[in-house]
Formats: C-alpha cells, sequence, structure tokens
C-alpha cells in the first residue's frame, strides 16, 4: 500500500473505500462466526489473528518485492501505537459474553455500533490517540442519527424470530 | 443486564480505540505494517489468554472447512484500509460509513444465505442507512 497525500484522493474515494470496507467486516464477521461455531469465539479470534498475522507477512514480502516499501522518514510512532491489537482482541471477550446475555447477537450488535459512534465523536473532537482534531458538524450528527437508526431496525426488526 | 449493555457498548468503544491506535500507527509506518502489527501483537495476546483460560483448540477444530479460514486475510485487508481511511476523513466519517457499509452488505449476505428476513423494517433500514450516507456525501453551503 502506497502512501500518498490526502490530496491525490479525492473525498467521495476514500469514503467509497469505508463503505466497501464495512463489506469486507460483514464477510470476515460471517467466516470468524464460522470458526467459533465449529470451536469458541476464543479459538475463532485467535485463529484469525494468527492467519492475518501470516497474511499481512505474504502482503509485506510481495510489496518488498516489487520494490514498493519506501524507508521510513517519518517521526518513530510511540510504542502504545503498537498495541492497537489488545484492544482489538479484548473486543473479543466483551461480545462473546455479552452474546450470551439477553441482549442476545441483535442487541450486543446495536449497542456495539452505538458505542462506536459516539466513541467517534470523541476521538474526532478531541483527536484521541494523535489523530487530527476534527470539527463536528450538524451534517455529522444528522447523518449519525439516521445510519444509527437505520442500523437498529436492520438488526432488531429485520430478522423475523424463526 | 446492566453490566451486559456496558460490555457490549465497551466492545464498540473498544473497536473504535483500536482503529484510532492503528491509524496513528499507520501515519508513522504504513497501512499495511500497522495491520501487522494489529495482527501479531492481538496473536501473542490471545496466546497468552488461551495458555491461561485453556480451550484454545476446541475438539472442533479440525473440521473447519478452509474458506472459513479467510477471516483472518480479510482482516488485514480491513485494518489495512480502515488505518488509511481514518487518517484521511477523521474518526466519524469512518465509523459512519463502515456501519453503513456493513449493515448493506450484511442485509444482501443474509438475502444470499436465505436467512429468514422481515422485509419490511429492513428495506426501511437500508433506506435510512443510504439517506444518511447521502446526507454526509451532500455538497457543502460553504
Amino acid at each position: 500500500m502506497t502512501s500518498t497525500s490526502p490530496l491525490e484522493n479525492p473525498r467521495p474515494f476514500v469514503f467509497l473505500a469505508a463503505f466497501a470496507t464495512g463489506g469486507l467486516l460483514t464477510l470476515m464477521v460471517h467466516f470468524n462466526g464460522e470458526l467459533a461455531r465449529y470451536g469458541n469465539p476464543l479459538f475463532s479470534s485467535w485463529t484469525a489473528h494468527g492467519t492475518g498475522t501470516i497474511a499481512a507477512l505474504v502482503f509485506l514480502g510481495l510489496l518488498y518485492r516489487r520494490g514498493r516499501m519506501k524507508p521510513a522518514v517519518r517521526a518513530p510512532a510511540p510504542i502504545w501505537a503498537y498495541l492497537g491489537g489488545i484492544s482489538g482482541a479484548a473486543t473479543v471477550m466483551l461480545t462473546s459474553t455479552a452474546v450470551n446475555s439477553p441482549l442476545a447477537l441483535a442487541g450486543t450488535l446495536a449497542l456495539g455500533l452505538s458505542g462506536q459512534a459516539i466513541f467517534s465523536l470523541a476521538a474526532d473532537h478531541w483527536g484521541l490517540f494523535g489523530l487530527a482534531k476534527r470539527r463536528l458538524t450538524m451534517r455529522n450528527l444528522g447523518a449519525l442519527a439516521l445510519i444509527l437508526a437505520g442500523s437498529a431496525l436492520i438488526i432488531l426488526e429485520g430478522r423475523s424470530p424463526a | 443486564m446492566i453490566i451486559a449493555i456496558l460490555l457490549a457498548c465497551s466492545a464498540g468503544v473498544l473497536i473504535g480505540i483500536s482503529r484510532q491506535i492503528n491509524g496513528r500507527l499507520s501515519l508513522s509506518t504504513s497501512p499495511l505494517i500497522a495491520s501487522f502489527w494489529n495482527h501479531i501483537v492481538g496473536f501473542v495476546f490471545l496466546t497468552c489468554l488461551g495458555l491461561v483460560i485453556g480451550d484454545l483448540l476446541p475438539a472442533g477444530a479440525g473440521l473447519v472447512p478452509w474458506y472459513d479460514y479467510l477471516g483472518g486475510p480479510i482482516g488485514v485487508v480491513f485494518v489495512a484500509a480502515g488505518s488509511w481511511v481514518i487518517a484521511r476523513i477523521g474518526a466519524v466519517n469512518t465509523a459512519l460509513m463502515m456501519i453503513g457499509g456493513q449493515m448493506v452488505s450484511g442485509v444482501v449476505l443474509d438475502l444470499a444465505l436465505s436467512v429468514p428476513t422481515d422485509l419490511g423494517p429492513t428495506a426501511l433500514g437500508v433506506v435510512l442507512v443510504l439517506s444518511g450516507i447521502a446526507l454526509s456525501q451532500s455538497k457543502r453551503k460553504a
């Protein structure tokens, strides 16, 4: 993956990439859910992180061979920036506990999305964890309300009780 | 129940935190390198956890068809793309677009797999999600 300046990536393209990435998440949740069904949530997350590590090495090796890896000339990252994986891995423990409560899968998903959305507001407002601060607009809040309402409908009402 | 609600919300917050942290790492390295560290650190952490509480290799593990292992490699692309995107459009826009993409593609996957779906609320939900995305994309007044 090359690093280009934001100006070379028109915003609609970046938005489209983010939307498509949400689709990748659906596939990932599906496959990892299958792993959890054969084993358990810990096995699923552990396996996915293991195969992911191997895949990342393969991708990096391919880029390296094509000479696409530029030597880093940027300021080094703080040590904590390497620990994002712990937060991601801990997510699995929390969700697999919540799924087995009366919230079930639907409630867990809906609350998780809300938590994610509310955190993102704080993250942009204060520029948390070293990323740029961004001013929140009414448009942001309106879009957030529509997307969360739509997600709640799909998750909570869209599944016929079979 | 209160505890379960807090756990479920915290899970969402943790997803946001890891996206923020990986985004920061990608600024100093690259999105793919950030994704590599995310996976290997998570793997080491979960290995330690599994050694403590056990059950890392459950009995059914041998029966898993090969394609169900694709979640890991997809996750690498997912984390790299998230780190790339969040540095460009910020946390709110990233969360909005990813949630929208996840919801819409989830409905498509459910229909493809013939999961019983209540079409009315689902269709209305998709319309709301897409209008939220359209709103965030509409032309600025300024």
